[in-house]
């Protein structure tokens, strides 16, 4: 190769000025990427937590993406419900402590314009109670085009975010198009996208001319490193004759100016912005949604995991105090969703929606009107598998949790939370 | 390295014999050795400042009255302690304080124009860096001046504790202007912050001043500002101690 370029040397040595130059590229972008890994890595951390944190931390449900096409500036509705576990690790730091509920975006391609939940505006953080039941709504609008696997989510202070199931959501249009506004308290209407920059800017520039100016005086007299630093050394005690009377007089010059320039600022910054109000934080209560009292009352009896056949049979007791049947339309653990087709027709809303449609057989029929009586239910499917849920057998702490929905010969649906020790079996 | 200095083919000593070629080599050094230094300073203080001061300084929401003016100026006097007595005592040259600050403030809106607004999208306004370039100047001033690190240790060292709220105010004071969303009042900087969403970061990390029963409620600004100055007398000297042991050090003695 190197023959055929003609003059060798100069050809191998473009070669290694275009390999090193790449290589610094290489690693700048990997620097780039590693400073803002946290940033964007957290929207599809869905498969690396540990399944005992997704199943027994809080359960999902019902979620729903108002449109799953749109264009800049459009607004989608994310809603859904939630239940924070009862069977919450003790290991783990509580949703009861400090919680906050957010939406698992890769950066501000979305703002958020309003996000509730029971009602409540979840602009602050909060707390939400074990084993009760939350409606959330947030109301997004579009602001960078792409693809994005939309997921609601919940930041628990100590622990991290607990992700919700994610939907596909495709953003058309101009980035440049965006808008958003708000009407200050003071009645000014602001562009939220550049309010403030310019000023901010502009004195940043200030200064920074400033202060270079400064640096640049001392440059002047270059050469001044070895000058300098052979004065000062024959000088010894009496270095400080190396500054001049001229030196002090623009210091004493720059340190009026520099002192005057602050007090001004913030003077005629108070002039102008005469009301301000500091940054606001503190805690919103949530109050859970009101239910009637259950009449399907569950106990687990047994849980076994087969490893071979992906398999998870558990053993239920089962006391129905309503006035008609009941049975297991569907089981949800960890965002996957096993439906017994038998029951309920859930269709996934895309390809990465975690619902495996006919994967969940009954055994030993309906529960009747005030009957108490022993069920088993299989959930066997791949996606066990596939969602790396099979690390149970892993955990130090091999328990389970999930959501049972029991559908009535009367179409009511119940939503029971079970959960327990689980035992692996290996053949 | 050795290759590029100017005085290399000299073991005849005839190539730095007149003034006028000896003024050229120096012109050469300082030409290669002040923009490695700007780089130098650069490179650790912005990653210095990151390691400490953070998100205070990312987020326009984050500039709150309480923990911003205290933790800021105990990070940022460091490199100002350490070369400005490095400097002072070497070269009598008063430049570190703004020099080092003139480099973090350079490479703050590289990094927040690159990494947060072209690669995470997000909005200027909402990371913009702060100003600090007067407080070096105070610093470099009072130390030529009092040609004194004792007298720089106390008055620039509380300069830069007291002034880091009303250097920034005429920044900052827009993003504090009161909205209501939801029936909840915000500041402006609040709207953003919850506006834009960060999945990593919710609103609970935020370590700002939060409502206290204490009755100095009205008074957070100036008493902040007063206390992060007398810390930061004590913070300043004790750069300058690490600066005096690091003059000490036998790297440097080795080059007289
Ligand atoms: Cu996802």
């Amino acid at each position: 190769m190197i023959d055929a370029a003609g003059t060798p040397t100069a050809a191998k040595l473009r070669s290694r000025r275009e390999r090193l130059r790449r290589r610094t590229l290489r690693m700048l972008a990997l620097f780039y990427v590693l400073m803002l890994l946290p940033l964007v890595a957290d929207a599809h951390g869905e498969r690396a937590q540990m399944p005992q944190l997704r199943m027994s931390t809080v359960h999902w449900f019902d979620i729903e993406v108002s449109t799953t096409r749109l264009d800049v500036n459009d607004e989608i509705v994310v809603k859904g419900s939630f239940m924070p576990s009862r069977f919450w690790p003790e290991h783990v730091e509580s949703i009861e402590g400090t919680a906050f509920l957010n939406i698992g975006v890769p950066g501000p391609s979305f703002v958020r314009l309003d996000s509730r939940v029971n009602g409540v505006p979840m602009i602050r953080s909060t707390r939400f109670m074990r084993g009760e039941l939350y409606h959330f709504e947030m109301r997004l609008k579009a602001r960078k085009p792409g693809r994005y696997h939309v997921h609601p989510l919940i930041n628990v202070k100590g622990t991290g975010p607990i992700i919700g199931p994610g939907r596909w959501v495709e953003v058309g249009g101009n980035a440049a198009d965006f808008r958003l506004e708000a009407t200050t308290l003071l009645g000014q209407k602001i562009d939220l996208e550049h309010y403030g920059f310019a000023n901010a800017a502009w004195w940043s520039l200030f200064w920074f001319v400033f202060g270079l100016s400064w640096f640049v005086y001392w440059l002047l007299e270059c050469p001044i490193v070895i000058p300098r630093f052979k004065r000062r050394d024959e000088l010894g005690v009496d270095a400080d004759q190396m500054i001049t009377k001229a030196d002090r007089r623009f210091a004493f010059i720059y340190l009026t100016l520099t002192l005057s320039f602050i007090v001004g600022g913030y003077q005629y910054a108070q002039a102008s912005y005469p009301i301000t109000t500091p940054l606001q934080t503190g805690r919103v209560n949530v109050p859970p949604a009101e239910r009637p009292a259950p009449t399907v009352k569950v106990e687990m009896v047994e849980a076994r995991y087969r490893i071979p056949g992906r398999s998870f049979r558990i053993e239920l007791k089962v006391t129905n105090s309503g006035n008609s049947a009941v049975t297991v339309g569907e089981l949800a653990a960890g965002n996957l969703r096993f439906v017994n087709a038998a029951v309920s027709k859930v269709v996934p809303a895309d390809e990465d929606d975690l619902v495996a449609a006919d994967s969940l057989r009954v055994e030993n029929g309906p529960v009747q009107p005030s009957e108490t009586r022993n069920i088993v239910i299989y959930a066997d499917d791949a996606m066990w598998e596939t969602q790396r849920m099979t690390t149970m057998i892993k955990s130090p702490d091999a328990n389970v949790a999930a959501m049972l929905f029991f559908y009535g010969a009367d179409g009511e649906r119940h939503i029971v939370e079970i959960g327990g020790p689980m035992i692996p079996v290996f053949g | 390295m050795a290759q590029d200095a100017p005085a290399a083919p000299a073991p005849t000593r005839t190539a730095v014999a007149t003034s006028a070629e000896q003024r050229r080599a120096y012109i050469q050094f300082d030409l290669l050795i002040i923009p490695l230094i700007v780089l130098l300073f650069m490179g650790i203080f912005s990653f210095h400042f990151a390691l400490l001061v953070g998100d205070w300084d990312y987020w326009v929401d984050w500039r709150d009255r309480r923990w911003w003016p205290l933790v800021t100026p105990l990070a940022l006097s460091v490199l100002p302690g350490v070369f400005g007595y490095l400097l002072w005592d070497r070269l009598r040259l008063p430049v570190a304080g703004t020099l080092t600050i003139l480099c973090l403030t350079f490479a703050s809106w590289v990094s927040r124009y690159l990494n947060f607004h072209l690669f995470a999208d997000f909005p200027m306004n909402m990371v913009w860096p702060s100003t600090y370039i007067a407080l070096g100047l105070i610093f470099d001033c009072i130390l030529l001046l009092s040609r004194s690190f004792f007298v720089t240790g106390l008055f620039g060292g509380f300069l830069f504790g007291l002034l880091v709220y009303p250097l920034n105010w005429p920044l900052l004071a827009p993003f504090q202007v009161p909205v209501e969303l939801h029936g909840t009042m915000l500041t402006v900087a609040d709207l953003l912050g919850y506006e834009y969403v960060r999945t990593a970061i919710p609103e609970y990390v935020r370590k700002i001043e939060q409502s206290t029963l204490r009755t100095f409620g009205e008074a957070v600004t100036p008493l902040t500002a007063v206390f992060a100055g007398f810390l930061n007398i004590l913070n300043t000297w004790f750069w300058m101690w690490i600066g005096y042991l690091g003059a000490k050090s036998v790297w440097l003695r080795k080059i007289t």
